[in-house]
């Protein structure tokens, strides 16, 4: 352990020595470096080559419309540390391009594709960026901020008519609702504070429904 | 036609309908294999969403399916049941349709969680299909999210009813109105959607062809349909071939 506590020292020493990098460490396990884009490979290459973080176990991405800008997140896992590195990156929200770590880390493949996939972000030098867990999809990237997921289901899904004779049914049937909204055991104490809201909720229930049967008590 | 929807207790006579057929005994015949229908169903489950965990307390011990004679199968060519667990994605939903289509008639189909009714607590996702029956027939909603095993086995024991009673004919509706639920599917998979089924035909074959069988999507899709293709038969054998 006091080895890992050792290195960890010495790596956040050599990365303060590194110019243009911002290194802030969030705690003994997790290290925070924020980089410009055109340095990221070569802080990935000096990880993985010299500060044995093999594992690229994740890349994130972040849409910031407003800055007009993409935020992509690299986290990198030593095993002999154990020790999380997050190396944060911002590329420009268009063109939205950016350089693909496949050669130094391989599992970035299904990292980059995915998200080009979903932001629409292209990776130049990344092996495969065809469709992969959207396959169906032809619409615009959907986890981009500005995609409005509700008024693309407005347009592409009919939605089923409500039909409150099916509870009607259920309930002649003898299932549906045993207890109603107002006799649940938490709504009594909102209920006995605000007294007007029930007096006008009452005859709104027995006007939606006067056929209601007689619960089972 | 007033009591095709009554049921007939022991000692009443038999409803006898008019039909193409002229033997008097053919219709007493399908009333027993309604009967004998509804009480020996196979289930293939597509458990799409987490409405499946509410299936094996209702198949196994503790709620036992198979007191009704429903129980599971391991392909769609046997099953009479399509039972579609929660929330279908676009892309599950391509093979759901796929699944459907194969499975011989009658076929019946159970939506369970809401989900599958209105999209549920998806409504608003892209990915996910909103309504089952906007690409397919479904016979039975058991809404709920989940439903208990009480309440599928209730829906279970409903579509039995209407089995034996003859009123669950909603798969001759996918043949009558072919067009309408591949409209819808086209609407999302593109118009140059298809499945190896041949629905027409087989609309053909069951005489259930309707006003709304063919029209503008099946025009679509007979535009861009391509012929089936017989899969090459071929077994090779090679690290054995090599060693022996």
């Amino acid at each position: 352990m006091s080895t890992g506590k050792e290195l960890t020292r010495w790596l956040d020493d050599l990365l303060t020595e590194i110019e243009g990098i911002e290194v802030r460490r969030k705690s003994n396990k997790r290290l925070q470096v924020d980089i410009a884009p055109d340095a990221l490979p070569a802080l990935l290459a000096l990880l993985r080559g010299r500060a044995s973080y093999v594992h690229l176990s994740a890349i994130s991405c972040v849409d910031w419309p407003n800055e007009e800008q993409f935020e992509l997140v690299y986290h990198l896992w030593s095993y002999e540390m154990q020790s999380l590195v997050s190396a944060h990156t911002r590329i420009p929200r268009e063109p939205g391009v950016y350089l693909s770590v496949y050669d130094i880390y391989p599992p970035a493949a299904f990292y980059e594709r995915d998200i080009h996939e979903f932001y629409g972000i292209r990776f130049e030098g990344s092996p495969d960026l065809s469709k992969f867990i959207l396959t169906e999809w032809d619409g615009p990237p959907p986890m981009r901020k500005d995609f409005d997921s509700e008024a693309w289901v407005h347009d592409h899904f009919d939605w089923q008519d409500y039909n409150p004779e099916w509870l009607q049914q259920l309930i002649a049937e003898g299932g549906g609702i045993a207890i109603r909204a107002d006799e649940q055991r938490f709504s009594h104490h909102d209920d006995a504070r605000d007294q007007p809201a029930v007096s006008q909720r009452e005859p709104e229930r027995d006007r939606q429904s006067p056929n209601t049967p007689e619960q089972p008590s | 036609m007033a009591n095709a929807g009554k049921i007939t207790g022991p000692g009443d006579a038999l409803p006898v309908q008019a039909g193409k057929r002229t033997n008097p005994l053919a219709h007493v015949f399908d009333e027993l294999i309604a009967f004998a229908r509804s009480r020996s169903m196979f289930m293939l489950h597509y458990c799409t969403g987490c409405g499946a965990v509410e299936l094996p307390p209702a198949m196994t011990s503790r709620f036992d399916m198979e007191r009704l004679g429903i129980q599971p199968m391991v392909t769609p060519r046997q099953a009479d049941i399509l039972l579609v667990t929660g929330y279908v994605s676009v892309k599950t939903l391509k093979r759901v349709i796929l699944t459907y289509e194969q499975m011989a008639a009658p076929k019946y189909v159970i939506g369970i969680c809401s989900c599958t009714v209105n999209g549920g607590m998806y409504w608003q996702s892209y990915a996910t299909a909103k309504k089952l029956n906007d690409y397919m027939p479904v016979d039975i909603y058991i809404a709920g999210c989940m439903p208990r095993p009480e309440a599928v086995i209730a829906g279970m024991r409903g579509l039995m009813e209407q089995i034996r009673t003859g009123e669950a004919t909603a798969w001759e509706d996918y043949y009558r109105r072919y067009d309408h639920y591949l409209g819808n599917q086209q609407r999302l998979f593109g118009e140059t959607w298809q499945t190896p089924t041949d629905i027409i035909a087989e609309a053909e074959h069951y005489d259930l062809i309707g006003p709304e069988t063919r029209g503008e999507h099946t025009a679509l899709l007979e535009k861009h349909q391509k012929p089936l293709e017989a899969l090459q038969m071929q077994l090779t054998f090679g690290e054995l071939e090599r060693r022996f």
